[in-house]
């Protein structure tokens, strides 16, 4: 079992915001939104909408939910399950540990 | 008990009721009649689907599977033409009648052409369905000369579109700047000036005529001496509601379909939701509000009165315009504003603006600057007291704010 990738620090994304990990980092297809919940708890999705061209990393997030930048498709942290329209397609969840304040990305393994 | 469900309209609102009476645990008859092949989703339309990056699966609404696995029968292809309040029931183009406990309208409506002189030619466009957008776009060519008439949402979006398209574009209102009543004065002004900085040339004047010439069209514009000779016309001033089942069925319509809080007509049986309603609430009769947001929650509105259970709480208005590669987002009403906060540089994208009233944040309009917009709509429906420095101060974290 992989060790996972060390992406970032707990302190480098403050509560209720993302960031976008490059696919060059994680090896995955997309590029991987961090984002963590107004709960302090983080969580990793594709970072592309699956309506159309926005970063899930600059949504707004809230309650266990990211709200695409664009035309406001809500996705379940937890599963990448989309909420609403416009979007109809789910976005892929990626696995996420937080050791020692740092935020360590399992790509492609269900979290 | 309701067992049965028809909803007359494929749009964003009458997908959202099904969509929605699923969620809440309706497991009875499900039906969609629509007249297209299936229903998708409207922004498009002005943006991707015109430009043809997109094609009409692209931009369904649902996948095909999703009927299947809602239970939801699509009748497509198809057109509702008559309600049969009796029996909450509708008959249908193909002659046979559909029984229900309840019927929703989600009729929407149709693009708006004013009686120019004219205006009939087939040089004229307009745009409201995918099969007007695909005829626009057939003579939208690198080098075509276009008149845009309206230079509002459609009209902007459009014209925007066009231009990536290599088209020669005049954008033509008599109203200067347009949507100042949702944007604000300021913001309104630039979004227009970005029409000229890209190379639109922007006219100050309604239309009163047109004319074929050739294999042109010559346009007439108030206060122009000389005619402006184009390829193509298209109007974008707007929408009429459909409201023609609604009337022969004897339901109240004033401009649109008349509806309570829960979406629910003159008839108990019959509900309408999003374009062509109107709602009255406490004794005023509120303007339409025609946009994708609002159709979707009336449908999720109307889906809580059928399941008898209560409606999550209202949120102020809010849409989005693409035009230009800028992301524009408004919320809340900027036309009751008495004053106005500006956060970051206008026409320095990403910026925002705020608008107050005793206090209170009353509307927002974000350009590339939707986090702005999100927080803005979180502080006016709590009714938090804001400080208006700090709101635009872009080293205070909005977000952070909102908390307190």
């Amino acid at each position: 079992m992989s060790t996972g990738i060390r992406v970032a620090s707990l302190d480098d994304i403050p509560e209720g915001e993302g960031i976008a990990v490059d696919k060059t980092i994680t090896g995955t297809a997309d590029n991987i939104a961090l984002l963590r919940d107004d709960d302090g708890t983080v969580w990793a999705l594709d970072d592309t909408c699956s309506h159309e061209e926005a970063s899930l990393a600059e949504g707004w997030v809230e309650g266990g939910y990211v709200e695409c930048p664009l035309h406001s498709s809500k996705f379940c942290l937890k599963s990448g399950e989309v909420q609403g329209l416009p979007a109809t397609r789910n976005t892929c969840p990626h696995r996420v540990n937080v050791r020692d304040g740092e935020i360590y990305l399992f790509p492609n393994e269900a979290p | 008990m309701v067992d049965r469900v028809v909803v007359v309209g494929g749009g964003i609102a009458g997908v959202s009721t099904v969509a929605a009476l699923r969620t809440g645990g309706f497991d009875g008859d499900l039906t969609v009649v629509d007249a297209g092949e299936f229903p998708y989703d409207r922004p498009p339309l002005s943006k991707e689907f015109l430009k043809g990056a997109r094609d009409l699966k692209d931009i369904a609404l649902q996948p095909a599977q999703w009927y299947d696995d809602q239970a939801v029968r699509l009748v497509n292809l198809t057109t509702v033409t008559a309600l049969r309040p009796g029996i909450a029931g509708v008959e249908l183009s193909d002659g046979t009648t559909l029984s229900a406990d309840r019927v929703v309208l989600a009729t929407g409506g149709r693009a708006a052409r004013p009686p120019i002189p004219g205006s009939d030619s087939p040089r004229v466009h307009v745009l409201r369905t995918a099969e007007d957008a695909e005829r626009l776009r057939t003579v939208l060519a690198p080098g075509a000369r276009v008149l845009v008439v309206g230079a509002g949402l459609i009209g902007a979006e459009v014209a925007s579109t066009a231009l990536d398209l290599g088209c020669e574009i005049v954008l033509a209102d008599p109203v200067r700047p347009p949507l100042t009543g949702v944007v604000g004065a300021e913001v309104a002004a630039w979004l227009h000036e970005v029409h000229a900085q890209r190379g639109i040339t922007t006219v100050q004047a309604g239309v009163e005529s047109f004319a074929e010439v050739g294999a042109g069209i010559e346009a007439r514009l108030a206060g122009e001496d000389e005619p402006r000779v184009v390829d193509v016309v298209v109007l974008g001033v707007g929408m009429v509601p459909d409201t023609a089942l609604a009337e022969a069925a004897g339901l109240e319509v004033d401009r649109g379909i008349v509806v309570d809080a829960g979406q629910v007509t003159s008839n108990p049986a019959i509900l309408a939701v999003g374009d062509p309603t109107r709602t009255r609430r406490n004794g005023m009769l509120l303007p339409r509000t025609e946009h994708w947001e609002a159709a979707q929650h009336d449908g999720e509105r109307a889906a809580t009165t059928i399941l008898g259970v209560a409606a999550r709480a209202e949120s102020a208005p809010w849409f989005w315009t693409d035009r230009h590669h800028l992301h524009v987002e408004a919320v809340g009403e900027m036309a009751a504003a008495s004053t106005t906060v500006l956060r970051g540089r206008l026409g320095e994208p990403p910026f925002a603006a705020f608008g107050l009233r005793e206090g209170r944040l009353v509307g927002a309009v974000g350009v590339d600057d939707s986090t702005a917009v999100r927080a803005a709509r979180r502080m006016i429906d709590r009714g938090i007291a804001v400080d208006p420095t700090r709101l635009a101060d872009t080293a205070v974290d909005l977000r952070r704010l909102l908390r307190g």
